[in-house]
C-alpha cells in the first residue's frame, strides 16, 4: 500500500488519473472494511464504531488481532485530560454525582476540555518544536544580543489563541508564511509570521555560505514541518529516494534568500525606548519580510563557489506534471504558502493529521512524522491516513473537530492492558490493539507537579526561566534557549531547538532521578502538595486517598493504603514524614505514566 | 567509602543480534544493560548500530584538554627556524587572514630535542617535554574555517554550525557506560562563559541519555560542581527509605503491566540515582587526593579539573572534556601581545598535562587512555597588530597547526604529519578534523563509517562522508 500514500513519483506518472483510480480503490476498501466485525476481544458497542474504527478494526482482523475493550473510565478521563489539555482531571470528577460516570459523559467531557484555553496551550506545545521555536541564538559573541528574540513569546500566543479559536488549519499555515501577503490578516496576525522570522540566525551573517545555511533552515523546516519531505538532504545532489532534485532545493532556497528577517516594530515604543537599540528591540516583534526578489543559482555539491544554472522561485516539481510555474509575487511566499495548502495537494493535511495522531498514540500512523518519504516509515493504515485527511480538510481544516473525532473513537478509547496472543503477533502495537502506555512529556510532568500542588499559574505572555523559583506557569510559557537549553527541558528529551523536530526520544536516565531526588522543584512542589492534602482532608488514611485521587484519579487499594500508613506511622516530625511521602508518590512512575 | 565499579568492555558485532533479541536476553536476565543502551531506546525504533567487526578498542576512554582560543603551533611543538630567516616578509598566495603587519614573525622561543625520541618542544612547555616519548606530536591538523564559533563547532562536532551532536556524545551512543553509576560524557569548565557553549557538548538529535553533563569547576566543592547531588533535607538514611518505598509502589503498579520494560528501567534509573549520590560525589571530590598529587597538577581550576578528570577517567567515564578557560573566555586567542601571553598560559596548561600523563602512566591507564591536547585551530606565522600600542599577535590559523596525543594506542615519541617550511601549509599526512575523529573513534574500537544515526530521513555520521582514519600513527 505504500504506492497509496505519498504518490510522490507516482503522481507525475499518472498525473490526474490517479485520482480517479485511488478514489475508486478507496470505496473498495471501504467497503470491506465495513463488513468486517470486531473479533474475539469485542466490548465495543457497535452503535459507537465510527469511521476510524472500522480501518484500524479492519487492519487489526487482517492480522489475527482485535481491538481491546474500552479503558475503565477513570483511566480514561486521566488520558483525555492529559492529552487533550495536558493537566490531569480535577479530583472531584471522581465523586458520583459529578456526572463523570453516566451515558453520553465521555462526549461532554472531551467538549469540555476541547473548549477549554488550556486545549490551545497543549496543542501549541507539539507546534513549538515543529516551528523550532526558540529565543535566542546557539551563537553569543561578545554579549551581543541583538540577534536574540526577547518577543518570541508573541508568536508563541499566536499559536495557542489560533489553536483555540480553531483557525482552519490552511489559514494558520497561509498566515506563518506570508501574514504580510493577505487582506485577511489582521494586525495581531503579524507575529505568526515568527514560524520563519524566529529562525536561526548563524555566526557571520554577511557570508554567503553561512545566509546558504541559514536558507536550509528556511527551507528544511518549512517542508520537513509542513509537508513532511526532507528537502534539505537536495541542497548537494539530488535525493536519492525521493524525486526531489537539486534544482527542487534552489527553487524553495530562493524564496527565503529573497526575504530577511527583522524585529519589526509592535505596539507603542515608549519614547525614551525609542533611541536604545536594547530597549527598543522589547517593542518589536520578530518576522520575516520580503527583501529584494532574487533566483538562486544552484550550489554544486553545497558549495557557493560552484554556480551552476539559475533556478527561478518555484514549488517542488513533483507536485506538477512538467515544469512548475514559477512564483511572482515578490519573494514567492504567499504562493509557497498557497502550493502547500492547496486542496490538489493532501500532503500538508495528511502530515499535520498525523502529527495530531502522534500527539494521542505515541505514535503517528507513519511512525516518522516528518519524513513521508520513501525513507520514511509506510504509514500502518493507509486509508486511515488518507481518509481523515479528506475529511479534515472537507471540514473546513478544522483541529478541534479532528481531535474530537479521534479521541471519541473506540480505537482511542481501547484498555492499554497487554494481551499476550496479541503482543506476539505485534509486539510493536503499529496495528492498535491496544492504547499505548506512554510516558508524560515534560511539559505535562512539570505542570501537572505544580496542579496538584495547587500552584499552577495560568498566566501565559513573556517567558520566564523555568529554573525561576518563582515560575509556577505552565512550561510551555518556559524560555527556550538555543544557546543553552534549559536543564530541566534537556533532561526530559526537549528536543534541540536549533533545528525542526517532528517526534521526541523518550529516555530514561539517572540524572532525571537525581531531579526527581534532590531538585528543589520537585521538594518545593511535595511540600506543597503535602499541605494541600493536610488541609484537604483529616487523618493519615483520608489524605492518603485524597493523594491518589489528585495524582492519580483513583482511590488507593488497600494494600497501597497500608504501605502509605506504615510509612507514615515511623517516627520523625510529622510534616516531615508526610513531604517525604508526598515526593515518593511525585517521583513515582504511576505519576509520569498514562495508561 | 568506594563504590564498586563495573567496567563494561566496547560492544562490538552488534549488528549479528536483532533488537529483538537483546530484548528477550535482557528480559532473561542477562543484564546487558550497557548493550541496550547501545541500541537506544525501545520508543525511539528504527535506530539501531550497525557496527560492523572492528579490530579491539585501544583506547577505553578520552580525556581532551581543549585550549580555547587556538594555541600557537609555532611556539609549542612545530619549530620554523625558516621565520627567522624570511622574518619581515609577506607570505604569498591567497589568504584568509590577510598579512598586514609586519609579515613573517619567528617564535622567540628556543627549541630543544627531548628524551629518547628526540622530538623538539618549546621552551614554553618544559613539562610535557619530560614526557614527550610518551607523547605522539601531530604537525599537520587542517580545519575549515579560521573562526572561533565554526571551528569550535567543527572540532567537537565536525559540523561547522550548531545543529549535530558532539564527538562525545557519539563516542557513549556508540560504547554506552563502561559505568552505570556516572555520566558517560562529562564536560569540565574552570568558568562559565565558553565561547558558542553548550552546543559544543550537545547531544543533537541523539536521544538525551548521550547528553554531556557539564560541570562548573570553578569553586571545587562537590555540591557546587554538580547539582542535585545531595538532598538538601533529608538525610542519606531517609533517602534509602524513600527509594524503597517508590521501589515498592512501582513495583505494585508494574504488577498488572509487567509486560513493559519501561517502567522496570525507570526503577533501575532510581536506584543507579541513588548510588551515583555517592559515586560522583566521590569521583569529583579532589580532597581525597594526597596533598602531593595535588600539588603535581598545580592549583588553578583547570589545573584541578584535570586532576578531576583522571578521578573521573579512573571511576569509568568514556569522555571528559575540559576547557582551558580564565577570565576570558578563550585566553589562548592571542591577537595582541602574543609572546608574552602565550608564555604565560602555557605554565598551567604544560604542568597540569604533564602531571596528568604521568599520573595515569603511574597507574597504569595510559595504554588504554587517550589525551589529546589542542585547540581549535593554530595561529597565523606571521604577525598581526591590532593594538599599535602592544606588542604583535597572531591571527588564527586553520591550514596547519598541531596537537598533542599521548596515550591509548598511538605510537609514543612519535611525530605525525609535517607543514611547509613557515608552518603556512599541510605538506605531509594532513590530519583534518574528520580524519581526526575517524581516527578517535578507531582507537576506541568505533567504525565511523558504521556508527550512524537514522535522522531526518538520512543517516548521520560524526565524519559526515568525510574522514579517514590515520593508521599510521597508530602503534
Amino acid at each position: 500500500m505504500k504506492e497509496s500514500f505519498v504518490y510522490l513519483s507516482k503522481w507525475k506518472w499518472f498525473g490526474c488519473c490517479w485520482r480517479v483510480v485511488f478514489f475508486i480503490a478507496r470505496l473498495v476498501v471501504f467497503v470491506c472494511i465495513a463488513d468486517v466485525g470486531w473479533g474475539e476481544s469485542g466490548g465495543v458497542a457497535v452503535s459507537k464504531r465510527g469511521v476510524i474504527d472500522r480501518f484500524v478494526a479492519g487492519a487489526a482482523k487482517d492480522r489475527g488481532l482485535a481491538l481491546s475493550s474500552e479503558a475503565e473510565r477513570r483511566v480514561l478521563f486521566r488520558r483525555l485530560s492529559f492529552d487533550l489539555t495536558g493537566l490531569p482531571p480535577e479530583e472531584r470528577l471522581l465523586e458520583e454525582d459529578s456526572g463523570s460516570w453516566g451515558r453520553g459523559a465521555v462526549e461532554k467531557f472531551v467538549d469540555a476540555l476541547i473548549a477549554s484555553p488550556r486545549f490551545g496551550e497543549r496543542m501549541a506545545s507539539m507546534w513549538m518544536n515543529v516551528a523550532r521555536y526558540a529565543e535566542d541564538q546557539a551563537h553569543l559573541v561578545d554579549d551581543r544580543v541583538e540577534t536574540f528574540y526577547p518577543n518570541a513569546y508573541l508568536y508563541r500566543q499566536w499559536v495557542v489563541d489560533a489553536f483555540n479559536a480553531d483557525m482552519p488549519f490552511d489559514r494558520f499555515v497561509r498566515l506563518q508564511l506570508a501574514a504580510d501577503f493577505y487582506d485577511f490578516a489582521r494586525r495581531e496576525d503579524l507575529p505568526a509570521l515568527g514560524f520563519i522570522g524566529l529562525g536561526p540566525k548563524y555566526y557571520q551573517r554577511n557570508r554567503l555560505e553561512v545566509m546558504a545555511d541559514e536558507w536550509e533552515d528556511r527551507v528544511d523546516t518549512v517542508t520537513r514541518g509542513l509537508l513532511g519531505l526532507t528537502v534539505a538532504c537536495a541542497r548537494c545532489h539530488d535525493h536519492k529516494f525521493d524525486p526531489i532534485s537539486t534544482e527542487d532545493y534552489y527553487a524553495l532556497a530562493g524564496v527565503f534568500a529573497s526575504t530577511e528577517l527583522v524585529n519589526a516594530p509592535y505596539g507603542e515604543v515608549p519614547k525614551e525606548a525609542a533611541s536604545d537599540d536594547k530597549r527598543g528591540l522589547l517593542y518589536t516583534v520578530h518576522i520575516v519580510r520580503e527583501a529584494e526578489p532574487r533566483d538562486l543559482n544552484v550550489f554544486v555539491r553545497g558549495d557557493v563557489e560552484r554556480k551552476g544554472p539559475v533556478v527561478p522561485r518555484r514549488f517542488m516539481s513533483l507536485f506538477y506534471q512538467g515544469e512548475p510555474p514559477a512564483f511572482t509575487e515578490g519573494s514567492g511566499r504567499k504562493e509557497l504558502a498557497e502550493a502547500i495548502v492547496s486542496p490538489e495537494n493532501l500532503l500538508a493535511a495528511k502530515v499535520f493529521v498525523n502529527r495530531v495522531w502522534q500527539m494521542f498514540f505515541g505514535h503517528g500512523l507513519v511512525r516518522t512524522p516528518s519524513n513521508f518519504g520513501a525513507l520514511g516509515e509506510s504509514p500502518s493504515h493507509p486509508g486511515l491516513l488518507e481518509h481523515l485527511a479528506e475529511r479534515f480538510v472537507d471540514q473546513g481544516w478544522s483541529a478541534k473537530r479532528l481531535v474530537r473525532e479521534i479521541v471519541l473513537s473506540a480505537t482511542y478509547r481501547q484498555s492499554s492492558r497487554n494481551n499476550e496472543v496479541f503482543a506476539e503477533r505485534d509486539s510493536e502495537n503499529r496495528y492498535l490493539w491496544r492504547m499505548n502506555r506512554r510516558r508524560l512529556t515534560v511539559e505535562m510532568w512539570r505542570d501537572s507537579l505544580l496542579f496538584v500542588a495547587g500552584n499552577l499559574d495560568y498566566e501565559g505572555g513573556r517567558s520566564m526561566e523555568l529554573d525561576d523559583p518563582q515560575n509556577h506557569r505552565r512550561t510551555l510559557y518556559g524560555r527556550v534557549s538555543r544557546l543553552k537549553l534549559n536543564p530541566l527541558l534537556q533532561r526530559y528529551d526537549y528536543p534541540d531547538p536549533n533545528v525542526h523536530s517532528g517526534k521526541r526520544a523518550v529516555t530514561t536516565t539517572p540524572l532525571q532521578k537525581l531531579f526527581l531526588l534532590n531538585g528543589e522543584f520537585v521538594i518545593k512542589q511535595a511540600r506543597m502538595f503535602a499541605r494541600r492534602l493536610q488541609r484537604e482532608a483529616t487523618g493519615n488514611r483520608e489524605r492518603i486517598r485524597k493523594a491518589y485521587r489528585h495524582l492519580f484519579f483513583r482511590e488507593p487499594a488497600e494494600e497501597e493504603l497500608r504501605i502509605g500508613l506504615d510509612f507514615l506511622a515511623e517516627e520523625g516530625e510529622s510534616n516531615s514524614r508526610w513531604d517525604l511521602y508526598a515526593q515518593t508518590l511525585l517521583i513515582s512512575n504511576e505519576a509520569s505514566y498514562l495508561d | 567509602m568506594r563504590t564498586p565499579i563495573r567496567f563494561r568492555e566496547g560492544f562490538r558485532n552488534v549488528s549479528s543480534l536483532s533488537r529483538r533479541q537483546m530484548l528477550g536476553m535482557s528480559a532473561a536476565g542477562f543484564g546487558m544493560l550497557g548493550l541496550m543502551s547501545v541500541l537506544g531506546n525501545s520508543q525511539l525504533g528504527g535506530n539501531t548500530l550497525s557496527n560492523r567487526r572492528y579490530p579491539l578498542p585501544r583506547a577505553k576512554r578520552v580525556i581532551f584538554l581543549f585550549m580555547n582560543g587556538g594555541p600557537s603551533h609555532l611556539d609549542t611543538f612545530d619549530h620554523k627556524p625558516a621565520l627567522r630567516k624570511a622574518e619581515g616578509q609577506h607570505p604569498s598566495g591567497k589568504l584568509y587572514k590577510e598579512s598586514t603587519a609586519t609579515g613573517f614573525m619567528p617564535s622567540p622561543f628556543v627549541f630543544r630535542q627531548h628524551g629518547q625520541s628526540g622530538l623538539k618542544v618549546s621552551e614554553t612547555l618544559p613539562e610535557l617535554a619530560k614526557v614527550i616519548d610518551d607523547c605522539c606530536i601531530v604537525k599537520s591538523m587542517k580545519t575549515d574555517i579560521p573562526n572561533h564559533e565554526p571551528a569550535l563547532l567543527q572540532m567537537h562536532t565536525g559540523n561547522i554550525q550548531p545543529i549535530r551532536p558532539s564527538f562525545g556524545s557519539w563516542l557513549i551512543y556508540g560504547l554506552g557506560a563502561a559505568n552505570e553509576n556516572l555520566p558517560s560524557y562529562v564536560v569540565l569548565r574552570p568558568s562559565t562563559k565558553i565561547v558558542v557553549g553548550p552546543a559544543l557538548w550537545s547531544n543533537g538529535f541523539l536521544p538525551a541519555k548521550y547528553q554531556a553533563t557539564s560541570i562548573d569547576t570553578s569553586d571545587l566543592r562537590v555540591e557546587a560542581m554538580l547539582s542535585h547531588l545531595k538532598n538538601p533535607e533529608f538525610s542519606f538514611a531517609q533517602q534509602r527509605e524513600q527509594v524503597d518505598l517508590a521501589r515498592r509502589l512501582n513495583q505494585l503498579h508494574r504488577k498488572d503491566r509487567a509486560e513493559d520494560s519501561a517502567l522496570e528501567a525507570e526503577i533501575e534509573a532510581m536506584e543507579t540515582a541513588y548510588r551515583m549520590q555517592i559515586a560522583a560525589t566521590d569521583a569529583l571530590d579532589v580532597q581525597k587526593e594526597p596533598q602531593h598529587v595535588r600539588e603535581s597538577y598545580g592549583s588553578t581550576p583547570f589545573a584541578q579539573s584535570c586532576l578531576i578528570a583522571r578521578r573521573l577517567a579512573e571511576a569509568g567515564v568514556r569522555c571528559v572534556t575540559v576547557y582551558y578557560t580564565l577570565k576570558s573566555n578563550q585566553p589562548w586567542d592571542t591577537h595582541t601581545n602574543h609572546d608574552a601571553s602565550h608564555k604565560k598560559l602555557c605554565v598551567d596548561s604544560d604542568k597540569a598535562a604533564a602531571a596528568l600523563i604521568r599520573d595515569l602512566k603511574s597507574r597504569g591507564m595510559l595504554d588504554d587512555t587517550l589525551v589529546v591536547w589542542g585547540g581549535e585551530f593554530g595561529r597565523t606565522p606571521y604577525s598581526e597588530i591590532r593594538n599599535k600600542k602592544k606588542a604583535p599577535g597572531r591571527d588564527h590559523h586553520h591550514t596547519a597547526f598541531s596537537m598533542l596525543f599521548a596515550g591509548g594506542g598511538v605510537k609514543r615519541g612519535f611525530s605525525y604529519g609535517r607543514s611547509d617550511e613557515f608552518g603556512m601549509n599541510v605538506v605531509h599526512q594532513p590530519m583534518h578534523v574528520h580524519d581526526f575523529h575517524a581516527t578517535l573513534l578507531y582507537l576506541m574500537g568505533l567504525d565511523h563509517k558504521a556508527l550512524t544515526y537514522r535522522y531526518s530521513g538520512r543517516d548521520f555520521r560524526l565524519t559526515d562522508v568525510h574522514g579517514n582514519v590515520a593508521h599510521d600513527l597508530i602503534d
